[in-house]
């Protein structure tokens, strides 16, 4: 009788997060797979579902262009924003653990740019990014380069990944640093001082303390920043909107594109799906890692 | 003597962090000063930090246009976000409450279920949600913004992290003094967790602040438009007009800025603690 009343209970508390939880989120997930087995133009109605099995998947593979652009650009950014995002951040935790004044005021600086808003940074980098914007007119100043030299960063095809590096490298750093300045905190103190005594110089005491030391949260975020990476879209939506290369695309802006401005719902699905097996790969990646890698 | 040289040292690397957190604000100095500028003025040619005047005109355009007030943006964002963050916390602590306190059936079955689909990407959601706004009515609502954040797995693991720490003792001794679960969780938990709460507030608030792909799909209305999209629009649609774009970047940046300022330690306590947001 009582654990009646206790399950009664239980579910009562339960309600509005679990009505929210299979609405939202587990009717989505079961409609997406099949969605994804599907051909459907959402603009042709319900009537207009067909299943055709795993054709979506193999028109990815085998002929989709634009769809492996984006897949190699997913681990092309994965490679180049996340590695020097945590090493950096590293770096200045480091330094910034060898005490310094106004430390409050430094945690602040550097997290500003990851609380801004991405689509207000894409402008700003996609301004900053132009023919004749800011960037380049520092390259002419530095390197006397002629007017024909100069890199047309937004219109290349291969260039115009690197304002999107820029700016989530940019917007990154900050995270990275608040957690690694919450995890060297732990670092035993003492260590460093006897270290410091027996004449270690500081970059000895990064390589021999603070990074084996540190390596499970090196390791938590290298694998969060790299999710978040894989799910790129403002910052490629932004600094696409002017140019006019395609180079840059991510998977995520591949979704976007062919659901909502092509309407082909059951193919977005599929390409979504491709990002889910990503994102899982990796999870568990860390999940094996965790207990492989990492020094504790 | 060795204090004079750690303090010189402290003061070296004091410089050195100085140097290096003006050229991080560089990109952000420059949206402001430009922001201030004329249009030509904007890509004149040796760049100025400051030019003839401070054109705030440019502001005053963008606050009160016809097209695209901020004003009117303003409004939305905040209305998504006050709501948002309230539903959050409460249904989220709700959740948390039971996962931590109550011993009910499948407790342990529904909370793994929970945990796996934090794996699932929410762009994998977006077309099935676009489909069922649109059946139930909710699609080109401010709703259909709010709606998801009131389920974050994120929110309901941490509070369930504070609710597992509050010792069983107490809360036999509530129990016995006649208290229910209501009572327990209301007037003893929820107080007691009052930091992690405006922790957690403060994140969600950011975080839906600054959502874009959602609004993007599922508000169609320009009256109902929030900030970022306000952005965007700036940005595609008055080509030539960047001191107007980076004003309204500005409008967007700067009260985030302030906020982060004033709420500093709920913010760093809330994202050391849970990493929320990827």
């Amino acid at each position: 009788m009582k654990q009646k009343k206790e399950t009664l209970v239980g579910y009562a508390f339960l309600a509005p997060a679990l009505i929210i939880f299979l609405a939202l989120v587990v009717f989505p997930i079961c409609m997406s797979i099949y969605l994804s087995f599907t051909k459907w133009n959402f603009l042709s109605g319900w009537s207009g579902i067909s299943w055709i099995g795993f054709d979506n998947f193999k028109r990815l593979f085998t002929r989709d262009r634009s769809f492996k652009v984006a897949l190699i650009n997913t681990f092309v950014y994965a490679v180049t924003i996340v590695p020097p995002t945590v090493f950096l951040a590293l770096l200045l935790a480091h330094a910034f653990n060898g005490n310094i004044f106004c430390k409050r005021y430094f945690r602040f600086a550097f997290f500003v740019p990851y609380i801004s808003n991405m689509v207000a940074l894409g402008s700003i980098f996609q301004f900053l990014f132009r023919m004749d914007g800011p960037i380049n007119g520092l390259l002419k100043a530095v390197f006397h380069l002629a007017d024909s030299e100069i890199p047309n960063w937004l219109a290349d095809n291969s260039l115009c990944r690197v304002p999107v590096i820029c700016v989530m490298i940019y917007s990154g750093l900050g995270y990275c640093l608040l957690i690694y300045i919450a995890a060297i905190k732990d670092i035993s103190k003492d260590l460093y001082e006897a270290a410091a005594i027996d004449g270690a110089t500081s970059a000895r005491q990064f390589f021999s303390i603070t990074v084996p030391l540190i390596s499970p949260t090196t390791f938590y975020l290298l694998i969060v920043r790299m999710i978040s990476v894989f799910q790129i879209f403002a910052a490629v939506n932004i600094i696409n909107s002017t140019g006019k290369a395609g180079g840059n695309v991510s998977l995520v802006l591949l979704v976007y594109n062919e659901a909502f401005l092509n309407y082909n719902f059951g193919y977005a699905s599929a390409e979504a799906w491709v990002l889910v097996a990503i994102i899982l790969v990796v999870t568990a990646i860390q999940m094996w890692g965790q207990k492989k890698w990492v020094n504790y | 003597m060795k204090n004079k040289k750690t303090t010189a040292f402290k003061i070296i690397w004091t410089v050195f962090f100085l140097l290096l957190s003006v050229i991080f604000f560089m990109p952000l100095l420059w949206m402001l000063s430009s922001s201030l500028k004329t249009s030509p003025q904007v890509f004149e040619i040796p760049f100025r930090w400051f030019t003839d005047r401070l054109h705030w005109e440019n502001y005053k355009e963008i606050w009160t246009s016809v097209e695209f007030p901020f004003l009117r943006l303003y409004k939305n964002s905040i209305f998504i976000s006050v709501i948002s963050v309230a539903g959050q916390i409460i249904i989220s602590s709700m959740a948390a409450y039971a996962f931590a306190i109550v011993d009910f059936k499948g407790r342990n079955v529904l909370f793994i279920l929970f945990l796996i689909t934090m794996m699932i990407p929410a762009q994998v959601l977006l077309i099935p949600r676009y489909v069922l706004f649109r059946s139930i009515g909710i699609y080109n609502t401010l709703w259909s913004i709010i709606l998801p954040h009131f389920f974050n797995i994120s929110s309901i693991f941490l509070f369930r992290q504070f609710y597992l720490t509050f010792p069983k003792e107490l809360l036999e001794a509530a129990k016995i003094d006649g208290a229910g679960h209501f009572l327990i969780w209301s007037r003893v938990l929820l107080p007691l967790t009052r930091n992690v709460m405006i922790s957690l507030a403060v994140l969600c608030f950011i975080n839906t602040w600054n959502e874009y792909l959602n609004p993007l799909v599922f508000l169609a209305n320009q009256k109902l438009f929030t900030v970022p999209l306000g952005i965007r629009w700036y940005t595609t649609n008055t080509a030539r007009d960047y001191n107007l774009m980076l004003a309204a970047a500005s409008s967007a940046i700067i009260p985030v800025v302030i906020f982060y300022a004033v709420a500093q330690d709920y913010f760093e306590e809330g994202i050391t603690k849970s990493g929320i947001k990827g």
